[in-house]
């Protein structure tokens, strides 16, 4: 007998590690007491929930039968849902049971990107980024340490520390969103609460939103239902969108928008086509406006847009015709130029007049149940939320890296929460205002999220700490020092979401299963223990989850029990309403939050923070013969940086092309199908062209999210265009990234 | 071949495709004693010892067996996933059918996996170390079932995918272990 005393000793129970029946450990003797505890075979459950595979939380039916999700559908009792969820929304069970999936705690092993790991006991994990966070936060201070995340309901958690830590430095990822159109709402309302209500619209224009490929449910089954009962639906846009395609498609040249914009308010002042009453009554500052766009007549911006003033004076015309039943949309995209926010105050500014808000078919401020306390006969429908209460966070010794929050600069405008998350790159890379030496990622993924990312790869280098909280090993979490495996949404309960529209409603996110891999934890779960462990743990100031949701109910009149039963809550009977449906000069004071309580057509908040008091217009160059304009877009079956790697979405979309005009593909001797190479400057990508009508022959186009350099990504590695490796880091005016002013060669491969 | 030796061949291929950790990464070359005992000739013998060698008990080789656990089993790449199920079920995935199958056998012999177990039913490590058990007690109906009904068909699936992969120590067990399965299919003839 050789030297065989380990396994002997496991097998019969006497070695080091821990032996129940012999083993390591994974079998006990079954109890047939607990056998009744087995579900039964065949057995069935419906369970109410909301979907995460992107951020809108549509309200889920997740069906479960023999302890397993087996299918989802839309909420039945959710009016605005339909009962309905679009194909992501299907792919849950996919994502769910992906044998890909972080299963335990990392730690790199390797060098930063050399994809060496080891795995880890959540202990050794929070222990690991505790240790590492103090020595930042001790030799560079609490602002050294950034965090950021997609915006969700984990934000309270996850921010938790960072704040704690005595960090300025906690973002959100709307830069690289829609936070241009947050500003806008904000700066001309005083709010960010403001909703279209396409439902009932009459004329529909959008400014390269595509609701039928960027999927929200609600707002697409809305769009599609003002189709059906016969409103006009105009679509800008280089491309021709799956949305241009259910309506007229003006091909407009890329970033001119503003100048289509400004034609629309000269046309309808010229012709007195808009609202004289409304812009009276509600708003201030529209002689300056009328000023500004007295020389941006049609012919003008015929020769800015590419659109002739025909088309521009007809549609206006349609528009106006359609008061105040019509919408110009805001749009909810990442920002085209650097002064995107102007172009979202401009389109404001033209639905204001028209008289478009709180009316059918317009604009609307959402009713959560603390608005409807200003209406004595509505406030007994709904009670706020309560929350958990925790101290005061110290306040940060320096300010924000990207001067969100200074007076008499752009930062004075850029929303607080959200800040400029593109500038975390800049600040680790520059050490201006002064270095970030640690940062926290939640559920983002700053390689395909942010622009320019060979330079964000540059950045992760120069870190001390860089940490991923995920449910896959993302092109982030690959050169992440610590990954932290989050449970999906199916998996986990979360905090009450209000997501009130015309409406108050509260929505629920509830297991439908156990932990597939038992080694996850819901977010929840990681930062208070993560907090705990920092010796934060009075942030975090509940037991569990179901303490949590008591605490936010407490007010309201329901119950975790009921919740849990009926997954999304509205006040029963109560009908939407518009506060000027039947009173086109009704009180908005409840409505406007500006400090003038007028809707801020000039606004001294924009004036004095970038000298814009009312949208200018800003040409930018276009593209050369032999460039070509870069934009990209949403498609239908994936989630911008978030689902390329989900087994049933990876199968339906595994890559993505390039869109070029045959016009151009003639001129370069391309042909569809040909492998080609893309460059800006020194970056290059390589990828596939798609011959299509179906772009401007100026430009070029390729869906987002693909192109992935994480091996672990291992169905969507190496496939595809990643488009922002083509796009320089430029920070617009509020902070946002700027996506549409990048010129591109092609040449075949 | 007494059972408490094939027990211990089960849990020494279970020690291997459990997630490595500094015990069985420090004991190492017992494993590989214990095979070349049973399967003398095979060349993967002397492929282990050199990795060994070139790597004491300790950290750095513990970190080593992870730098090829992970890509292999575990994230990302997985060139050989664990799980029975994403190879005998329909659509790729884990707990899928095989899994309750599993799951199932294992009450019918009196076990349950337990709740700290951190595993899946139909994990190739699990299922290694259920054979030893039933091994150990002499529960040789049931292993041959199982081995028959569960194990050998996931082995067919997953061991060219180990082998193939190249990576140290696991492309090596992988072999021994198929070669073992042949041996007993064969009922008593050594291939090697």
């Amino acid at each position: 007998m050789k030297r065989r005393n380990f396994l002997k000793g496991i097998l019969y129970g006497t070695g080091a590690t821990a032996a129940l029946v012999g083993g390591f450990g994974t079998f006990s003797k079954h109890s047939p007491l607990k056998a009744g505890a087995t579900r039964a075979e065949g057995e069935e459950a419906t369970v109410f929930s909301a979907c995460e595979m992107c951020r809108n939380q549509c309200p889920i039916a997740v069906k479960v039968k023999d302890g397993k999700v087996c299918k989802i559908e839309g909420h039945p009792d959710d009016t605005a849902f339909g009962g309905v969820i679009c194909a992501r929304g299907n792919a849950g069970p996919s994502l769910l049971y992906d044998p890909q999936r972080i299963k335990k705690p990392m730690i790199r092993t390797g060098e930063r990107g050399e994809g060496k790991f080891k795995e880890v006991s959540w202990d050794e994990a929070y222990t690991y980024i505790t240790d590492k966070l103090y020595n930042v936060k001790d030799q560079f201070g609490g602002e050294a340490i950034a965090l950021a995340s997609r915006k969700g309901p984990h934000d309270w958690f996850f921010r938790s520390i960072g704040r704690a830590l005595g960090s300025p430095n906690v973002f959100s990822h709307e830069a690289t969103c829609p936070m241009t159109r947050s500003v806008a709402l904000d700066t001309t309302f005083g709010t960010e609460g403001i909703q279209a209500d396409y439902a009932n619209t009459k004329y529909l224009i959008s400014i390269g939103r595509n609701w039928f490929e960027g999927i929200h449910v609600a707002q697409t089954r809305a769009v599609s239902k003002a189709l059906s009962k016969g409103a006009k639906l105009v679509v800008l846009d280089p491309r021709f969108s799956i949305t241009a395609a259910k309506g007229e498609w003006l091909p407009i040249k890329g970033t001119t928008d503003l100048a289509f914009v400004m034609a629309m308010a000269n046309i309808m002042i010229e012709e007195n086509l808009y609202d004289q009453d409304f812009i009276t009554h509600y708003s201030e500052g529209f002689e300056k406006w009328a000023e500004e766009v007295k020389d941006k007549t049609p012919e003008w911006a015929e020769k800015e847009t590419g659109i002739s003033k025909d088309t521009i004076i007809r549609i206006t015309r349609e528009f106006a015709a359609a008061k105040p039943n019509a919408i110009l949309d805001f749009g909810w995209r990442t920002a085209y130029t650097p002064n995107d926010y102007q172009l979202r105050r401009a389109i404001l500014i033209v639905n204001m007049m028209i008289g478009n808000l709180e009316v059918p078919g317009g604009y609307y401020k959402t009713k959560p149940a603390n608005f409807l306390k200003n209406f004595p006969d509505l406030a007994g429908n709904a009670e706020g939320l309560g929350g958990v209460a925790q101290p005061g966070f110290p306040t940060p010794i320096k300010g924000r890296i990207d001067g969100t929050g200074v007076k008499g600069t752009p930062g004075q405008i850029i929303p607080a929460y959200d800040g400029a998350v593109g500038k975390i790159i800049e600040s680790i890379l520059t050490e201006e205002p002064y270095p970030i030496r640690a940062w926290l990622v939640h559920r983002f993924n700053p390689y395909i999220s942010l622009t320019d990312s060979p330079r964000v790869l540059e950045a992760f280098k120069k870190l001390d700490l860089l940490v991923t909280c995920d449910v896959y090993m993302t092109d982030t979490a690959y050169f992440s020092d610590v990954i932290l495996p989050e449970c999906t949404y199916l998996e986990r309960y979360e905090p009450i979401f209000d997501m009130s529209g015309l409406t108050p409603k509260y929505v629920i996110r509830q297991p439908a299963v156990p932990l597939v891999y038992p080694d996850t934890k819901p977010y929840w779960q990681i930062y208070k223990e993560l907090g705990e462990r920092m010796g934060l743990g009075d942030y975090f100031g509940f037991e569990d989850m179901a303490d949590f949701i008591n605490q936010q109910l407490a007010p309201t009149r329901l119950t975790f029990e009921k919740m849990k039963e009926i997954g999304v809550w509205t006040p029963s009977g109560m009908k939407g309403f518009y506060i000027r449906e039947n009173d086109s000069k009704a009180s908005l004071d409840n409505v406007l939050s500006t400090p003038s309580k007028k809707i801020e057509i000039f606004s001294e908040h924009v004036e004095e923070a970038t000298k814009q008091g009312v949208p200018n217009y800003f040409s930018h160059p276009q593209p050369e013969e032999g460039t070509f304009r870069f934009v990209q877009g949403k498609v239908a079956v994936h989630t911008n940086a978030g689902t390329a790697n989900v087994p049933i979405l990876n199968e339906l979309m595994p890559t993505n092309t390039l869109w070029m005009n045959p016009v151009s593909c003639r001129k370069l001797d391309l042909k569809d199908g040909d492998d080609i190479v893309i460059s800006a400057g020194n970056y290059e990508q390589k990828g596939k062209l798609k011959m299509t009508e179906g772009i401007r022959p100026d430009s070029v186009f390729c869906y987002h999210g693909f192109g992935r350099i994480s091996p672990e990504l291992k169905r969507a590695f190496g496939k595809g265009i990643n488009g922002n490796n083509l796009i320089s880091n430029e920070i617009g005016i509020v902070g946002n990234a700027v996506t549409s002013t990048t010129f591109v060669r092609v040449r075949k491969a | 071949m007494d059972n408490s030796l094939v027990a211990e061949l089960y849990l020494s291929f279970a020690a291997i495709f459990h997630r490595p950790n500094q015990d069985v990464s420090n004991h190492l070359e017992e494993l590989i004693d214990l095979w070349s005992d049973v399967i003398p000739e095979i060349e993967s013998i002397q492929k282990l010892t050199a990795f060994c060698k070139q790597l004491p008990p300790g950290e750095e080789r513990l970190n080593a067996l992870w730098e090829h656990y992970i890509p292999l089993f575990e994230t990302g790449m997985v060139e050989a996933s664990p799980y029975a199920s994403v190879y005998l079920g329909k659509e790729g995935l884990v707990l899928g059918k095989e899994a309750s199958n599993v799951k199932r056998f294992y009450t019918k012999c009196g076990y349950v996996m337990g709740e700290k177990s951190g595993e899946l039913p139909d994990h190739l490590a699990v299922e290694l170390e259920f054979c030893a058990l039933l091994a150990q007690n002499g529960q040789d109906d049931l292993l041959k079932d199982f081995s028959t009904k569960h194990l050998e068909p996931f082995l067919k699936c997953i061991l060219p995918r180990i082998k193939t992969s190249g990576r140290p120590v696991y492309s090596e067990v992988a072999k021994i272990l198929e070669v073992r399965l042949l041996n007993l299919q064969k009922e008593g003839d050594f291939v090697g």
